[in-house]
């Protein structure tokens, strides 16, 4: 029997201390009761009323939800070779939420890791304001010894609150190999975050094909859930959510193709742009721009150094010229002249014009860039040619509007539609775009430059391969493009050919004139000889476009570090009948488009040799003249190119 | 001396309770160590039990009258042994509370409240008035408060206070007057604000004011009593089960063998397991509180009231912080948290106080 009882039964009287005592005791045992009576019910208000919320955070306190991030879709090429696939890299990371002292932390991690403490501390900022259980990437793509260097320290309990993660990354060519192309990944930027609906981390797109086929390509992640201890450590998997891949993508590049464009252009350091596609349905089987960066820096974040230098580089690699690049056609524009004169029915391909070298129109000499003149030429001949003099006659008789409706059919001065972001347009002036843009009359005498590609007169690459695709097929304007077809996850489908941006409705007899003349330039005595490709009947034009006036030119000479040498065009089909490769090679500072011209000629020899089976062409660079000072000044008061 | 009729008066039922609580106490300094650095904690545990067993018998065999009337010999070496520690004494946890001996650490502290009980009984039992005079309450004051100022300065506050209980605890059953109670409260507020000023170290005010708003030190101090209060509210009704809690597993409870061993109890048994243990403590409280009033003399009475007010007030006090409602005070849970000196001491102490009942009608 428990309790305090009397225990002589009632009537029997204690002695009065020993009664005090008893009372005492009594009163004790009251209030000890009624204490462990609050402890239970105490317990009971935590472990039964608020059992949920202690449940919840002891879960928070011991679980994890990782994210697995998805590898992107593969590219391939049209071969079914891989461009670009996924490589694992190491992430390490700092978790604030098991950090004593961040402080403490960074200055012992950007010791171990050999960082920059002040951009770690940069990168921390910058993730502020996110849960402080979510880790913080503080270096991308760490090498071997750095992720051993942090092992070995965790290992030491000393940094609990690092961890090593293994995360897909991309995987470009390693010599840039299309770097514009194929743009570059990078994790998501607060604009993007807002605006897109991606999530914190999210790496995406922010270039090229990357960026414009974003959503395909990112895949969903997946997560894991793990137990941690109070340390941090992974004590085991609670679940796995495996992430799933991005869609495998096929595009239409041709691998060899694009090789031998780049190794064209690489073997003579040329900067510039290439565009080459199939003339009739518009899918490009190579494209270039150069210098180019690496996207893989990119890929495993890019660090400021390297950026800074990217932006402030004089030559401008982070520029895609094929499509963000303005250039003057020169020469290559005169078959948009050309066809503007016959479509509008002023002149016949036998319209014959006399040249001596040089005419006056309207009170000013205007010289061909052959001094001794030409003689009399047809339309063929000047093209073959490329006689300023002929042009300049037929700009004076169709006027710019005209050559501006021509060439804006055959895809000049307009956006080409190509997949891929930023796309700039050119400019082929007209009256109507002179008083708009300045104000000002049209004067009959800047007709005379426009007709041979010269004064304002802008196009990008991917326009001229637009342009020379729609020669070369009779005249439909293809939409150049670079998605051939996608893994849907359950085997490739083709995508359906973008629709073309309409046709020029030139017709044929116009078309053969300008072909004859172009298959001259190449397979007769024209200027485009190196481009010769036995039995291709490889079809041509170069062009030369100066950087700056010659008069600009004088003024500064030797008072610039500015390269002022001319542009070089190359731009082409083959073969002459049912044309199955067109495109351009733009060489910057190239000169003239001869040089242009022997890498376009390596480009289509390489596309036969595929074709045919032969083994691929290597490409032989000619010996180089050395460099020409900046600017040959030679002639007068021209203007104009030189071929 | 050990006559036989006395073994039939001896309290089994308290002897099997302090057994069970035991055997709870080692599993669950097992659950708690079983994985870590620690993993022979219960061991230790199981030597220092059996170590316990036999010092409960010596306390057990010899009349608590004859211990009593060599009460001032063990209060001297006691108070030796704590100076001792504040001169020769290994730390941990940056106090000085332990005297190293070949085979283990021996906390002195442990013993001074036996051994105060036992001085303070002897002083009132001699004091034959209805209530103790002025002087027996300063004499009594004077011999708790030098190893109560030792201790502290160790500094271990928490069992320092204990002492106080003890004091508190004879005093009263000793019929001090209620008055001089009021008292003693009135002047330990005032105190308070003082004590605060000067007698607390830095660590100890950190506790106090983290007690009050946790948050304001979640990975200190506050830490503590937030993932005390989580590993209790987590284990439910029913609890997590044996080596399932979260919360202990998984290390968010520091020293949970020790200072938090019923909260790591709380998850893995539940509120079941909960008023199982707290039934179980209870039980040898009221028990020994009927020893007090059986005892055949006020020798017994106090001695079992001091002995047990330390006992209590550790138990409540360590239960009440394992749920996160008092500062968190490095005093452990009497026979379940991991330690040889406080198994050895309580275990002693229930000697005495089973020696008190089993003597209850000897002359």
């Amino acid at each position: 029997m428990l309790g305090i009882s009397d225990p002589d039964g009632p009537g029997v009287a204690l002695p009065e201390d020993r009664r005090k005592l008893v009372t005492r005791l009594v009163v004790v045992q009251y209030l000890l009761v009624t204490g462990f009576v609050a402890l239970a019910l105490a317990f009971w208000y935590f472990q039964v009323v608020q059992h949920e919320k202690f449940r919840e955070m002891a879960e928070n306190n011991h679980q994890r939800t990782l994210g697995l991030r998805a590898p992107r879709g593969v590219l391939f090429d049209r071969d079914g070779k891989i461009l670009v696939e996924n490589r694992d890299s190491f992430v390490i990371s700092l978790v604030r939420e098991h950090s004593r002292d961040v402080d403490r932390t960074i200055r012992l991690l950007s010791r171990v890791l050999g960082v920059d403490e002040a951009a770690v501390r940069d990168t921390i900022r910058k993730h502020s304001g996110e849960p402080i259980y979510r880790p913080i990437p503080i270096l991308e793509d760490a090498t071997l010894a750095q992720v051993a260097a942090v092992v070995a320290h965790r290992l030491d309990t000393e940094l609990p609150e690092v961890i090593v993660e293994r995360v897909p990354t991309r995987r470009y060519p390693a010599d840039a190999m299309a770097a514009h192309l194929f743009g570059y990944v990078s994790e998501v930027n607060e604009v993007q975050l807002a605006r897109e609906g991606f999530h914190a981390g999210d790496v995406v797109g922010q270039a090229g094909f990357e960026k414009v086929y974003n959503k395909l390509l990112m895949g969903v992640d997946g997560a894991r859930r793990v137990v941690v201890n109070s340390l941090g450590r992974e004590i085991r998997t609670i679940e796995e959510v495996p992430p799933s891949e991005g869609r495998r993508v096929q595009l239409t590049i041709d691998s060899d193709v694009q090789r031998a464009a780049e190794d064209g252009f690489r073997a003579m350091s040329y900067a510039g742009a290439a565009v080459v596609l199939d003339p009739n349905t518009g899918e490009i089987l190579s494209y270039l721009s150069l210098p180019a960066y690496d996207p893989n820096a990119f890929a495993a974040g890019i660090d400021r150094a390297t950026w800074a230098s990217l932006n402030a580089d004089a030559l401008k690699p982070l520029q895609d010229r094929a499509i963000q690049g303005r250039y003057s056609p020169g020469s290559t524009f005169k078959m948009a002249v050309a066809a503007a004169a016959l479509e509008e029915g002023i002149i016949t391909p036998d319209f014959t014009v006399n040249c001596h070298g040089s005419q006056d129109f309207y009170g000013r000499v205007f010289q061909c860039w052959k001094k001794g003149g030409h003689g009399p030429v047809d339309l063929r001949r000047a093209i073959e040619q490329s006689c300023d003099v002929y042009f300049y006659t037929l700009g004076k008789m169709v006027g710019v509007d005209a050559i501006n409706k021509w060439a804006t059919r055959l895809g000049l001065g307009v956006k080409s539609g190509i997949d891929l972001p930023n796309e700039v347009t050119g400019l082929v002036p007209s009256t109507q775009w002179k008083l708009a843009k300045l104000g000002e009359r049209w004067y009959p005498g800047e007709t005379i430059s426009v007709a041979i590609g010269q004064g304002q007169v802008a196009v990008t690459p991917v326009s001229m391969a637009v342009y020379m695709a729609a020669l070369a097929n009779g005249g439909k304007r293809v939409t150049p493009h670079l998605l051939r077809a996608l893994d849907d996850g359950n085997g490739w489908k083709a995508v359906p050919t973008p629709s073309d941006q309409g046709h020029s409705g030139i017709k044929p007899e116009t078309m053969a004139a300008i072909h004859d003349g172009l298959w001259l330039v190449v397979n007769g005595g024209g200027t485009g000889g190196s481009a010769r490709l036995q039995g291709h009947d490889v079809s041509g034009k170069t062009g030369t476009a100066q950087v700056i006036s010659l008069e600009g030119a004088r003024a500064l000479k030797g008072r610039t570090d500015l390269d002022l040498r001319d542009n070089g065009w190359f731009v082409f089909f083959a073969p002459r009948d049912n044309p199955q490769i067109a495109g351009v090679v733009f060489t910057e500072h190239g000169e003239h488009g001869t040089n242009a011209a022997l890498i376009a000629r390596h480009v289509m020899d390489t596309f036969f040799a595929k074709k045919e089976g032969r083994p691929l062409p290597v490409f032989n660079p000619p010996a180089r003249p050395a460099p020409k000072p900046a600017v040959a000044l030679t002639g007068g008061q021209s203007i104009g190119d030189r071929e | 001396m050990f006559e036989r009729r006395l073994f039939h008066h001896i309290d089994w039922l308290t002897i099997i309770v302090l057994g069970a609580l035991c055997v709870m106490g080692v599993t669950m300094i097992y659950s708690t160590t079983h994985d870590g650095p620690n993993s022979t904690l219960y061991v230790k545990q199981i030597y220092a039990i059996a170590i316990g067993v036999l010092a409960f018998v010596a306390c057990l065999v010899i009349d608590y009258r004859v211990l009593a009337e060599y009460s001032l010999v063990f209060y001297v070496l006691v108070v030796a042994l704590l100076v001792g520690v504040l001169l020769f004494g290994t730390s941990g946890g940056g106090a000085r509370r332990w005297i190293p001996l070949p085979f283990f650490a021996l906390q002195p502290s442990e013993f001074a409240k036996i051994c105060v009980a036992l001085t303070l009984a002897k002083l009132f039992e001699e004091s034959r008035r209805g209530s103790p005079s002025a002087t027996d309450l300063g004499v009594g004051a004077a011999i708790t408060l030098v190893p109560f100022l030792l201790i502290a300065k160790e500094p271990d506050l928490g069992t320092a206070i204990t002492l106080l209980t003890i004091l508190l605890g004879i005093a009263f059953l000793a019929g001090m007057r209620m008055r001089l109670l009021g008292i003693v409260l009135i002047v330990a507020i005032v105190a308070a604000p003082v004590a605060w000023r000067y007698a607390l170290k830095d660590y100890q005010k950190n506790r106090l004011s983290t007690f009050l708003d946790p948050e304001l030190d979640p990975r200190g101090a506050g830490y503590q009593q937030i993932q005390a209060r989580i590993s209790v509210g987590s284990g439910g009704a029913w609890g997590q089960g044996f080596l399932k809690g979260t919360q202990g597993q998984l290390r968010f409870l520091p020293v949970a063998w020790n200072d938090f061993v019923f909260s790591v109890y709380a998850e893995e048994q539940g509120l079941v397991g909960v008023i199982v243990a707290l039934g179980l403590y209870l039980f040898v409280i009221v028990r020994a509180l009927e020893t007090a009033r059986l005892a055949r003399d006020r020798l017994g009475a106090y001695l079992v009231l001091g002995l047990l007010s330390a006992f209590t007030f550790q138990v409540m006090y360590n239960i009440t912080m394992s749920a996160g409602l008092v500062p968190v005070k490095g005093l452990t849970l009497p026979l379940m948290s991991s330690g040889g000196s406080s198994m050895i001491a309580t275990l002693a102490g229930f000697g005495l106080i089973v020696n008190v009942r089993m003597r209850r009608f000897t002359n």
